[in-house]
């Protein structure tokens, strides 16, 4: 398993992408930036509306606004899969090693999952239907800010987290 | 210049910071400077998407309660922006890529102080749709400073030009690939779900006779 992990993930083609043109990296950290802030403006708009900020907004609106934060997820997943198939050329250490002992890494990936379940859960529970009715002025349910609160909350921390990865300690 | 940098470098902040034993000053810094961008930048480019005609239902007037919000990204990154620079003055202040990112910063800050003046100080009853030509140009102008704004940020974390233009030239091309490929997919998207959709051909009026047979209530409507 190990060996099969450790192969596929140090996914030569990505790998020797990197090696071979110097802009890959730079190019999808920006993009990496850019995807975040259009699902931090987007799904954080909808977030705080529902916690009660701009009571004014239909939230069944703001919901058109969505396509773009999932936009941005796609940008910041596509690079982020490319940042550890492919770290091996930007420091010499295995993504294996890295994922297995970077402790930062590991955490944003538990919050990224954690706020995929939140998703989830808010989508199940009903809450999304309906907030959908919620009207200008109206108040969201309260189960529905707890998912507002925890989805601003695991995102931050995702973020918090992101920026630490290098700090990471890394075991060969 | 280099000795007022030099002395900028010695002084009791730029030591404290940067000799720092907390492994976790430095990235707890640069993690905040991320968080302000995440919301400031995010959601100044929400109101430049609403502007430019995504999510048309949803009224303009209410993005102003959203302003604190953004305004206090941008302090969170001016107050996290100048310890970075603190840290490390001689090598930011005397790359031209950081000055870039500076414009572009001071360009969309410039523009969403316009924006707002124009629509939020005073909320209009009802948004027009589409809005002015001239506010759906100043979101271009906001979305375009803010891709740059990210972009030489990204790139002051290298110290080679040459890595840094070819970077900077790459992201362009990649986002104006980016922005060709989603603005004919969205297009090809609508025309597609066109032909299945409103432009079907009518009903037939439907045989009172068959449709009693059929016993469906909504053909005998």
């Amino acid at each position: 398993m190990e060996a099969f992990l450790r192969y596929w993930m140090r996914w030569p083609s990505v790998e020797h992408l990197i090696y071979r043109y110097l802009w890959v990296w730079g190019v999808c950290q920006s993009l990496h930036f850019v995807g975040m802030a259009l699902l931090i403006g987007t799904v954080g708009i909808l977030d705080l509306r529902l916690l009660g900020m701009a009571k004014q907004f239909p939230v069944a609106a703001i919901k058109k606004l969505i396509p773009w934060g999932v936009f941005g997820f796609v940008l910041c997943l596509s690079t982020g899969v490319l940042f550890i198939t492919g770290i091996y050329a930007n420091i010499n250490i295995h993504p294996y090693v890295v994922l297995t002992s970077d402790v930062f890494l590991q955490l944003k990936l538990l919050f990224v999952l954690l706020a995929g379940v939140n998703l989830l859960l808010f989508y199940v529970t009903g809450m999304s239907k309906a907030v959908d009715r919620l009207e200008a002025g109206e108040d969201a349910p309260p189960l529905a800010k707890i998912f507002a609160g925890a989805s601003l909350g695991l995102w931050i921390a995702v973020m918090y987290f992101a920026r630490l990865i290098p700090s990471g300690k890394f075991q060969p | 210049m280099t000795s007022q940098l030099e002395s900028l470098e010695h002084t009791w902040l730029s030591t404290t910071l940067r000799d720092s034993p907390n492994v976790f000053l430095y990235p707890t810094i640069l993690a905040f400077h991320t968080l302000g961008l995440a919301f400031f930048v995010g959601i100044s480019s929400a109101v430049a998407l609403r502007v430019l005609g995504a999510a048309p239902a949803l009224p303009l007037a209410p993005f102003r309660k959203f302003y604190p919000v953004m305004w206090l990204g941008f302090a969170i990154n001016a107050v996290s922006g100048v310890l970075l620079l603190v840290i490390e003055p001689t090598k930011f202040l005397t790359m031209v890529d950081f000055y870039v990112k500076l414009l572009a910063i001071a360009g969309a800050v410039l523009c969403n102080r316009l924006l707002y003046v124009r629509h939020f100080r005073t909320p209009a009853p009802i948004d027009p749709n589409p809005l002015p030509r001239r506010d759906r140009v100043l979101a271009v102008i906001i979305l375009f400073f803010w891709a740059a704004a990210i972009t030489a940020g990204r790139l002051t974390a290298y110290d080679d030009p040459h890595a840094q233009w070819q970077t900077a030239v790459g992201t362009a091309i990649v986002t104006a690939a980016l922005l060709v490929g989603g603005f004919v997919g969205v297009r090809l998207w609508r025309a597609i779900t066109r032909v299945g959709g409103p432009e079907r051909p009518a009903p037939q009026p439907v045989d009172p006779r068959r449709a009693a047979l059929s016993g469906s209530p909504q053909e005998t409507r």
